[in-house]
């Protein structure tokens, strides 16, 4: 299984400059299996990109299909959906699958309303020429999609919960922590542990660095610190710190990457738009 | 008065090594009168930064002032993100287009609903008020005078004229031209077949348009399009340099500044729209120029 980063960042995306080399674009991410299956996670501003690239192939001649899991709602993970180009080519089929909000609305009305015609010309999801397919995913669930299993549970995520989510594929596990705060960060959710066991790759939110955190406590998001806890806890192989500040010049990053790193034996990076990695 | 631009792109932001010049931030524009005062016109991700700038500025809480030119996300999603909204005793007054909805506080709230945002707008320290413009009726903010303009963008949008210090200047943005699509209250698939009535609706709006900017120095217009994209998707509500010069050739006015740059314009394409639209507005008597995040214009005759 390969990853690839399209968008890391948090909240806001951010160009300019002092962004390049990890990149500005917020949260999108995408997982192939070694026969080429496809599954993304999430919709942020970086699925802008890697949607174009997808029009290269498939999803360019209507013939396409892929699943999209969302671990919430939030604008920073959904604002690339309407800019995501193989939703306007007819015959393409995409499964977009996520918890319904802790507010109460349903998965299908939230985007429907986040189209809602004053807010995106598009006026609803019956006008992407795709087929569309919502699905509500219920947190705590093993599901089966081509070529990969996932299981999912609920975290925290301030004053909602976020779907984590473990994937695994061609023998190698993903998982995906990303927007979650738990009620001690030195002492993380059992729920959040048990889903990194021994995966190959532990991707998690580390939008603060472990300075910075006191100041946001409550916000919803986990300092540094906070994946290196989940990891060595669970035995995974690697942290991908994810879902940078949007204050986080490239600078500052390589400064909580190093930080980070001297304080566990698990190899830690810092997770950056770019290529294909081996999980 | 002077204007600054805080977001220069349309759609959405677009991170990258190839926007570090003109940027990548969306729809935020600052104007800024010789005493000091502000209005803010469009509140997309450009007034992140914007926002910053000014608290650092302020030594007591502000009362700021937004013109959007309607609610497309580009043009709203930064304002979550102002960081004066969340000083205690800030006031931000929100002037909008009232479309597809029954009230503007239920819209512009509703971005920062629980489902996409974890705090919402009427929960944050500042005060908000919302005030619903209407095209041609004109409104005094401090000493800006400010005029509405009607534009032709799906489920409407309006421009302003901003009157202030001896001068003015117009924010044209997000609109079509005025002859092939007339946009209304519901989805174009594409271009439709346009009824003598729309010719008219088209004809009245163009030229309400141009007489509110004769006597404009500055006019900031949605040139999204090249002329070979606009050919393609003339039904989405956006226009091309050329088409914006035509208007400001009509006006007569001394300076058209190219806005809301499409996501897939890079930094060199930029260059090269920069270069051959001054060349072109050279010889109709327009200067052109084109913007970046950054930029700051000072308006009026005393400005050259």
């Amino acid at each position: 299984m390969k990853i690839r980063f399209w968008g890391v960042r948090g909240s806001f995306a951010m160009s300019g400059r002092d962004f390049l080399r990890y990149g500005g674009n917020t949260s999108s991410v995408e997982l192939l299996t070694d026969a080429g299956q496809r599954l993304l996670i999430d919709l942020g501003t970086g699925a802008t990109e890697l949607g174009k690239q997808l029009m290269a192939g498939e999803f360019g001649k209507g013939q396409g299909s892929v699943p999209i899991l969302l671990s919430h709602t939030h604008l920073d993970h959904i604002q690339g959906l309407p800019f995501f180009t193989p939703f306007f080519i007819k015959g393409n089929e995409i499964r977009i699958l996520g918890a319904s909000p802790s507010s109460g609305m349903s998965l299908e009305s939230t985007l429907q309303n986040q189209l809602a015609p004053h807010y995106s010309p598009l006026n609803g999801l019956e006008n992407l020429a795709a087929g569309v397919s919502i699905e509500t995913l219920t947190p705590g669930s093993t599901i089966t999609l081509p070529g990969f299993e996932v299981r999912t549970v609920a975290v925290p995520h301030g004053s909602m919960w976020t779907t984590a989510f473990r994937v695994t594929a061609d023998g190698k596990t993903v998982t995906y922590l990303s927007d979650v705060e738990y009620p001690n960060v030195d002492d993380p959710l059992a729920e959040a542990i048990d889903l990194a066991r021994d995966a190959d790759l532990l991707v998690h939110d580390a939008m603060h660095a472990d300075h910075d955190y006191d100041l946001r406590r409550g916000w919803g998001h986990s300092p540094a610190r906070a994946g290196v806890v989940v990891a060595e806890r669970a035995g995974a192989k690697k942290l991908a710190l994810f879902h940078h500040s949007p204050d986080a010049t490239d600078d500052m990053i390589d400064e909580v990457v190093s930080r980070t790193a001297a304080r566990t034996a698990v190899p830690v990076f810092a997770a950056a738009e770019g290529s294909y990695l081996d999980v | 008065m002077q204007i600054t631009f805080w977001g220069v792109r349309g759609s959405y932001p677009v991170p990258g090594a190839a926007t570090v010049r003109y940027g990548g931030q969306t729809s935020c524009v600052e104007a800024r009168s010789t005493s000091g005062e502000t209005v803010i016109v469009d509140a997309g991700t450009g007034m992140r930064a914007l926002g910053n700038k000014l608290l650092r500025e302020a030594t007591a809480p502000q009362h700021h002032h937004v013109l959007l030119s309607h609610v497309h996300w580009d043009h709203i999603q930064g304002l979550p993100f102002f960081s004066p909204a969340y000083i205690q005793g800030t006031k931000i007054s929100i002037y909008a287009l009232l479309t597809a909805a029954d009230e503007l506080q239920q819209v512009i709230g509703g971005i920062t609903r629980h489902e996409f945002f974890p705090m919402a707008l009427e929960a944050v320290p500042a005060a908000f008020e919302y005030h619903e413009v209407e095209p041609g009726v004109d409104f005094e903010i401090g000493g800006f005078r400010v005029t509405p303009i009607a534009l032709n963008h799906p489920f409407g949008s309006v421009g302003y004229r901003l009157d202030c210090d001896g001068s003015a200047w117009a924010y044209v943005s997000d609109t079509a031209p005025f002859d092939q699509v007339l946009h209304k209250q519901h989805f174009l698939k594409g271009p439709e077949p346009l009824s003598e009535d729309d010719r008219i609706a088209l004809g009245a709006m163009r030229e309400a348009l141009v007489q509110r900017l004769v006597g404009v120095d500055t006019v900031v217009y949605d040139t999204h399009f090249t002329e070979d994209e606009y050919a393609r998707f003339p039904h989405y509500g956006h226009s091309t340099p050329d088409q914006a010069l035509e208007i400001c050739a009509a006006a007569k006015v001394r300076r058209l500044v190219l806005y809301h740059h499409a996501p897939s314009h890079g930094d060199e394409q930029m260059d090269k729209i920069a270069a051959e639209y001054l060349a072109k507005g050279a010889g109709v008597g327009v200067e052109v120029l084109t913007s970046f995040e950054g930029m700051t214009l000072p308006i009026g005759p005393e400005a050259t």
